[in-house]
């Protein structure tokens, strides 16, 4: 058979799907996300805290160690190398558009960008800060677990809270498309949902994922730190392992974790952005796979490069 | 093998009409009849409060014979476009013309909920799809959803029974489990349950029925599931085994229940084909006995 009779049948095949009232199910089995034989790597050790892992446009990763007041990214040679220090307790990074890295800043409880030299802009202050995610036109949602908060910083640098209640507010990310903002609360089995209004509001809050628990952590997830990729999939660090979600919500696995201890953060990263790097206590590992991340670097809905 | 036979061989076990599903077609039940009165569909929208932000559209089934002088029975479908699409593969409104016309089931007023969506905001980004929090998960949201919106706006302009016994509630797939999940929680509501192919597997907990069912205090619902040996066997569950589980536990505490196990997929081929007994079945005792004396019992 041809490629061409192989299309045909695969068109003649969703058609009847929708003829018939098929009942597609869109299944994304860990299997489409895993390299049979791939596990994690150690990536780089020694480090008080890790957390934060972020791309940048060149698919190289940096990540912090908060209480170690430091930026680290990964050198030519692929190993860690400082990129800031004194960094005031830097939290969650996020590459943004102009390619300036977003970081929160505890200690000097303020959000910063970075831009290639290092020399930063102040994007808010006088704010508890422990994760963000930078939109594509330049806005910027940060939680504050403390305040069970959500803010955002518009364009144009203004602040505002615009949610307030969940249990303990942690990781935050966008879908791919940038209309949809996930927020992982730590405490409970929730992730919430909320669309995201043309000034940067939020609306329709709903727990559209539930995480799996463990026995000892429970009713705590332990969620932490997100990353998306190409297709849509949501990954959470939590208790439990590295927690993958389809685009309905739907669990479609655990990953195990690094090592048994604390797992912080996610972000896909390296050549094509098909490297899942994590962020785990004192080390940092990375694993091949299947799937690609992305830059919400532009306002688009398609993914940037790399 | 070759990729392309391989792929052919996909393509048979994934359509929706595979091998095992050719033996079931649609009876006489489920065609239209020269003679039988035609209900009137017709089509509406809800913005919901307890899904907040889901928009859906939904069905409503008045039959020729409602005149509004008595209260009619309900019956709620799951995914309703499937259920009242007059060319689909149940063709609900036509057997239940026909069902209704011959006195097998009483005047029953037909409503048909698709999932809700949370359309973005953003020009080109993807709408949150509720389908499967509102249908997989196990609690009464879903349920509440139907008592306090959704049935109350369809009774602004009809009489609707208040007698659980004529309320029924129907899926396929995810939309069964729900239909279960919404009995369940509401067997004070709900008295009759219809599912096809239901998803009783991991999706989002489902998988748990079959021991709670054992372990809980019978509950007055009766219950009809419908399953077969293609269905289908991924990383939620497998289907068969599932459906099997749920029958053996509604057995093992006595349900009242109807248990219809083929060969077909995942589709509704053979519940669609059977759908004219299996509401035989469900609605078997709806007319008021009436004893010697001729009073009601």
């Amino acid at each position: 058979m041809n490629k061409t009779l192989a299309r045909s049948l695969l068109v003649i095949q969703a058609l009847s799907w929708i003829i018939a009232g098929g009942l597609p199910s869109q299944d994304m089995p860990l299997d489409q996300v895993l390299i049979e034989g791939e596990g994690w790597e150690l990536v780089g050790e020694g480090y008080k805290f890790t957390e934060g892992p972020a791309c940048d446009p060149s698919g190289r990763l940096y990540f912090t160690d908060p209480p170690g007041d430091t930026i680290y990214r990964l050198g030519e040679d692929g190993k860690p190398e400082v990129f800031a220090k004194d960094a005031g307790h830097p939290g969650g990074m996020m590459f943004g558009p102009g390619g300036r890295l977003y970081c929160t800043q505890g200690a000097k409880r303020r959000i910063v960008a970075y831009d290639a030299a290092g020399k930063t802009e102040v994007i808010a202050s006088d704010v508890r800060s422990n994760d963000l995610v930078v939109t594509g036109k330049g806005g910027v949602y940060f939680t504050d677990p403390r305040a069970k908060r959500i803010w955002f910083v518009d364009p144009e640098g203004r602040k505002r809270v615009v949610d307030e209640g969940i249990e303990r507010p942690n990781g935050i990310i966008l879908w791919p498309d940038q209309g949809t903002l996930v927020v992982a609360d730590t405490n409970t089995a929730s992730l919430w949902t909320f669309r995201i209004e043309d000034d940067g509001g939020l609306s329709h809050k709903q727990p559209y994922y539930t995480l799996r628990l463990t026995r000892s952590h429970a009713p705590k997830s332990g969620a932490d730190g997100m990353t998306v990729d190409r297709d849509g999939r949501l990954y959470v660090a939590t208790h439990a392992g590295v927690q993958v979600f389809d685009t309905q919500g739907r669990i479609s696995g655990v990953i195990g974790r690094p090592q048994k201890a604390f797992l912080s953060n996610l972000v896909f990263a390296g050549n094509g952005m098909q490297t899942l790097y994590a962020t785990s206590s004192d080390k940092v590992y990375r694993r091949k796979t299947k799937v690609r991340g992305l830059l919400f670097t532009s306002p688009g809905t398609p993914p940037s490069k790399p | 093998m070759r990729y392309s036979t391989a792929l052919v061989i996909l393509l048979l076990l994934t359509s929706p009409a595979s091998a095992g599903d050719e033996q079931y077609v649609l009876g006489a039940d489920s065609k239209r009849k020269d003679g039988t009165p035609v209900g009137k569909v017709t089509r509406h929208s809800h913005k919901s409060e307890l899904f907040p932000g889901t928009e859906r559209d939904y069905w409503v089934y008045v039959p020729a014979q409602y005149d509004g002088s008595a209260p009619a029975a309900v019956m709620v479908f799951q995914d309703g476009k499937w259920y009242v699409n007059e060319k689909g593969q149940f063709r609900a409104t036509v057997v239940f013309d026909n069902l209704i016309h011959s006195g097998e089931m009483p005047i029953t007023i037909g409503i048909f909920i698709n999932p809700g969506v949370v359309p973005a905001a953003k020009k080109g980004a993807k709408a949150r799809r509720n389908r499967s929090f509102e249908y997989d998960t196990l609690s009464d949201q879903y349920v509440r959803f139907l008592v306090e919106e959704l049935i109350p706006a369809v009774a602004k302009d009809y009489k609707l029974t208040r007698d659980p016994k004529m309320r029924a509630i129907a899926g396929i797939s995810s939309g069964g489990i729900c239909a279960f999940t919404a009995a369940w929680e509401r067997p004070d509501y709900f008295h009759k349950v219809v599912s096809h192919v239901g998803s009783f597997t991991n999706i989002r907990g489902g998988h748990v029925y079959p021991s709670i069912i054992r372990k809980t205090e019978r509950k007055n619902i009766r219950v009809f599931l419908q399953d077969g040996a293609n269905d289908l066997d991924n990383l939620h569950g497998n289907w068969p085994l599932a459906n099997n589980q749920m029958a053996a536990a509604l057995k093992f505490s006595k349900y009242d229940f109807g248990f219809v196990f083929g060969e077909g997929g995942h589709n509704g081929r053979h519940g669609g084909a059977i759908l004219p007994d299996t509401l035989r079945w469900l609605w078997r005792d709806w007319k008021p006995q009436t004893g010697k004396d001729g009073k009601k019992q």
